[in-house]
């Protein structure tokens, strides 16, 4: 079963069209991997409907590397019961 | 280099200040004074003007939108007339903010129009007249029934030789007080309009003129009384302080009100905008002691026009820290009517401009997201029935997008929904621009049909819109 890790990266490169291959994480998703405004709401969006959880607007937004993606979405799958 | 000479140490605080004493949401920013007068010098003496007795003091708007208003543009029917007037009243409200309007009494439709208006039973605005100075011309006021009419009285010498061709002021002051007589003797009071009043000889002719005006009125009732106003015909008024003579709109007043002993009530300003001075002008009148400022609606005048009405009421509400009666929401209805009958506004004109209160820029949605009093001058939903809105283009980005799909359905408090939902809507919009190369901004009926098929489950659960400007 992929870890957490591992469909993030998946999302990521799928959103921004980039090769998973790129993806670190220690990655700025802005800086580093390109991410525009709309594109960081689109991950957002898609990571929301990868793990079916809900995420405050404002910190999952606040999130700037792939490691804090992953450390943030494990966080709250575990607050909202969703088992990863 | 300038040397700092005291400190200003910050002030830390963990929650916001937003100094809502003057900018209550509710109303207007209000204007507020120190406590102190301000002081003119005239005539090399220092004089007080008592700033915060707008408070108090029974400051009112007149209109002009039938007479100079018309003067630019093809005539008004009678039947737009009097809804234009039907308007007025509500907008001025009980207390008769919009206190009176004057009307051309030449023509038959003119006097139909006047009929029609007084049909209508309103106390406010009083319908007064406006004529030549031509003694015969008062057989047309006494047979309209008006209590009152403004008549010309140019004051520059532009007007009095160039234009009028009296042979002296002496002829040209005793032409004007015949008629002025004759108003009296018809019983109607007279509105002395000094046209080109910031172009002329103030010591020379304009204060002899007025202190006769005066005397005059001394030999009748109250009521009969001369008025002044003030009349700033090619926008020559300055508000600045220390100006000189014509054209200090504080020395003026002081002049008229203060030396030859015209009352405030008495004394009206009239402006012209074509120096962009014309609201600032006309709420300097007030300030300085005339009580009326003279206006039209949406600025329509001679020319460069007059001081917006719209601008007035905004202005009065905000110098008296209270609606007073006046229904602010019937500005928009009179933009809306206005522009049915072919009377152009731009979309940035204050207050009724269509995107007068829209953003186009994302940092300014995601602002007005949060909190929409960021961006937004007052609430102009309950005082317009304008909700703030955003323009979708490549720079509103998500909280554009967002915001106008909150707008739209009318969602307010927890049912607002995150930009995080409107994500596909949002990509599709920037697709416009970074794929289609599109060059325009993106209309309602566009959205609103990418709304229903991209969002289909936000469509049906708040599928009537009640979003603005619908």
């Amino acid at each position: 079963m992929p870890t957490v890790e591992d469909r993030v990266r998946q999302v990521t490169a799928r959103v921004l069209q980039i090769d998973p291959a790129r993806i670190r994480l220690k990655s700025s998703f802005t800086t580093d991997l390109g991410a525009e405004s709309v594109q960081s709401v689109e991950l957002v969006a898609s990571f929301e409907e990868e793990f079916g959880i809900e995420m405050n607007e404002d910190e999952a937004l606040a999130v700037e590397t792939v490691g804090s993606a992953v450390d943030y979405i494990t966080k709250v799958c575990a607050q909202q019961g969703v088992a990863v | 280099m300038t040397v700092p000479t005291r400190p200003h140490p910050l002030v830390d605080r963990t929650t916001p200040n937003l100094l809502e004493e003057t900018f209550d949401y509710d109303l207007p920013p209000l204007i507020k004074f120190e406590p102190h007068p301000v002081v003119e010098l005239i005539d090399g003496r220092p004089v007080e003007f008592d700033f915060n007795s707008v408070k108090t003091r029974d400051i009112v708007v007149t209109d002009t939108t039938f007479r100079d208003g018309q003067q630019a543009r093809p005539p008004y029917t009678i039947e737009q007339m009097v809804k234009i007037y039907d308007l007025l009243a509500r907008l001025g409200g009980p207390r008769g903010v919009i206190r009176q309007t004057e009307f051309f009494l030449y023509t038959k439709n003119d006097r139909e129009t006047l009929d029609q208006c007084r049909a209508l039973g309103h106390r406010y605005p009083e319908c007064t007249g406006w004529i030549r100075a031509v003694k015969g011309d008062f057989r047309l006021v006494r047979e309209a029934g008006l209590q009152e009419t403004g008549m010309l009285t140019s004051s520059s010498d532009y007007h009095i030789f160039q234009k009028l061709k009296f042979k002296s002021r002496q002829e040209c002051i005793d032409s004007y007080c015949e008629v002025v007589d004759a108003a009296f003797e018809a019983g109607v009071r007279p509105r002395c309009h000094l046209e080109d009043l910031t172009r002329a000889d103030i010591d020379g002719f304009v204060l002899p003129f007025v202190d006769r005006l005066m005397r005059m009125s001394e030999q009748v009732p109250e009521e009969l009384s001369v008025k002044i106003r003030l009349c700033d015909t090619m926008g020559f008024g300055l508000h600045y302080p220390h100006v000189e003579l014509p054209r200090s709109i504080p020395k003026l007043i002081y002049k008229l009100n203060r030396e030859c002993g015209v009352p405030g009530s008495r004394l009206e300003w009239h402006g012209h905008n074509d120096f962009h001075r014309v609201h600032a002008n006309g709420a300097t009148a007030w300030l300085y002691g005339c009580d009326a400022c003279n206006t039209t609606l949406f600025g329509f005048g001679e020319r460069t026009g007059n001081p917006p009405l719209e601008g007035a009421i905004m202005e009065y509400i905000a110098l008296k820290g209270d609606l007073c009666g006046i229904d602010t929401t019937v500005i928009t209805e009179l933009a809306e009517y206005m522009r049915t009958i072919g009377l152009p506004i731009a979309d940035n004109y204050p207050f009724v401009g269509k995107k007068f209160n829209t953003t186009s820029a994302g940092i300014h949605a995601g602002g007005l997201r949060q909190d929409e009093r960021i961006y937004n001058i007052f609430d102009t939903a309950r005082l317009l029935n304008r909700p703030p809105r955003v323009s979708l283009t490549d720079k509103t980005g998500a909280d554009g997008v967002a915001l106008w799909v909150n707008e739209f359905f009318g969602l307010k408090g927890d049912d607002r929904i995150s930009k995080i939902k409107v994500h596909k809507l949002a990509r599709w919009v920037m697709d416009q621009y970074e794929v289609e190369h599109r060059l325009t901004s993106i209309s309602d009926e566009e959205l609103e049909q990418k709304t229903r098929e991209l969002m289909p489950e936000l469509w049906e659960r708040y599928r009537s819109p009640v979003g603005a400007g619908r």
